[in-house]
């Protein structure tokens, strides 16, 4: 069986788009992809958890960033993990100027949309890096 | 005048995404942020104690710091306390909020048992924020922490976390080796506004004012005091 991909979103708990990219990992790994996906928390990492990092060093990680301090891909790097792709949320932001995501405890409509954007770019980088590109 | 920052109270979730424990830490410092105590607490993102530079490690040297676990690994007091300095205060959901994990709902949905742990562990860190700013009786008149309309007034405000707003600090050489101070540029501006001229007496303020934000060994203070005194000197000059 192949190891799932692992899905890192940033811990980011002062900004909207760090809700984004946390939500968006939940869409990603319990509603597109919960077969080839596992989220996989920071805080673990930030502490040197033994078996998270044991789990990180065997399969691929996708990082999503809420903001440009880019927590997530650093960390998972200085685990000792391999990020196969860094997302920005900010990056997915600029290509939907029509989104403008506020609310952190509980998101808004258009932070809600942008989740999804996002979770179909993640899915994408899933699909490619597991084999299942739809060439349709 | 250039001012340090005031004293707040610094609030450090864990917020592990994989347990509801965890969401129940992230919204429970919310709350507090935006709500029961917005003006006397600031927060971090844990993983920027790694990611970040030495003035967001300076975080818990800065604040006395109250972390909030989701459970018994307790990655955010622990990590604080690795990277940055030990918190004051440490909570753990799965010992107060609620002992049965099941009922509190899901990770990314919690359910109305999990929505009352969050104010549950909200008033209790607003109770520790009032204990380590010695306003017992005082915030708590002014703000009920029971005040279910500041809750819901919580839900349209942003406050700022202190992603990127580091505490400023300088690097310098000290006995042949490079160190980095927390806070001198905001100390030298302040002597600086006061008038204080490079003197003796100006010497023992600044080393006073430097150790407040740092560990200066006794060993080596007369070092440090020369250097500081050096760069304070050149920093009037170029102020001038």
């Amino acid at each position: 069986m192949k190891e799932k991909v692992l899905i890192v979103p940033c811990s980011g708990i002062g900004k909207s788009l760090g809700s984004v990219a946390r939500e968006g990992a939940y869409v990603v790994t319990e509603e597109l992809c919960p077969e080839r996906t596992r989220l996989m928390p920071l805080a673990l990492l930030v502490l040197g958890d033994k078996e998270t990092q044991t789990e990180l060093s065997s399969a691929g990680a996708i990082a999503i960033d809420g903001c440009v301090r880019a927590c997530a891909a650093k960390v998972v790097e200085g685990a000792g993990g391999t990020v196969a792709h860094g997302v920005q949320v900010l990056d997915v932001c600029r290509r939907h100027p029509d989104l403008k995501p506020s609310g952190i405890s509980e998101l808004d409509e258009s932070g809600h949309k942008l989740v999804h954007a996002l979770a179909e770019e993640v899915k994408e980088l899933v699909d490619n890096m597991t084999g299942e590109v739809n060439h349709a | 005048m250039p001012e340090l920052p005031k004293k707040k109270v610094g609030l450090i979730a864990c917020s592990g995404e994989e347990i509801p424990e965890g969401t129940i830490t992230r919204l429970a410092v919310r709350q507090v942020l935006e709500s029961l105590r917005p003006e006397q607490t600031v927060t971090i993102c844990l993983p920027l104690f790694l990611a970040g530079g030495e003035g967001d490690r300076a975080f818990a040297r800065f604040h006395p710091t109250i972390t909030v676990d989701g459970c018994e690994k307790r990655c955010a007091a622990r990590g604080t306390e690795m990277y940055s300095g030990k918190p004051a205060v440490s909570i753990v959901v799965s010992d107060s909020a609620c002992p049965n994990s099941a009922a509190l709902g899901s990770a990314r949905r919690l359910s109305e048992t999990g929505k009352r742990a969050v104010s549950d562990v909200a008033d209790q860190i607003a109770r520790q924020v009032d204990r380590l700013l010695g306003l017992k009786g005082k915030a708590l008149t002014d703000r009920p922490v029971d005040s279910s309309a500041a809750r819901e007034k919580s839900r349209s405000q942003q406050s700022s976390c202190s992603c990127g707003s580091g505490i400023p600090s300088q690097a310098l050489q000290v006995a042949g080796r490079e160190v980095t101070l927390i806070a001198l540029p905001l100390v030298f501006a302040q002597f600086r506004e006061a008038g204080k001229l490079p003197s003796d007496t100006t010497k023992a303020q600044l080393m006073q004012a430097v150790r407040i934000y740092n560990l200066i060994p006794d060993e080596e203070a007369s070092a440090y005091a020369g250097t500081i005194m050096q760069e304070y000197a050149a920093f009037c000059r170029g102020s001038n």
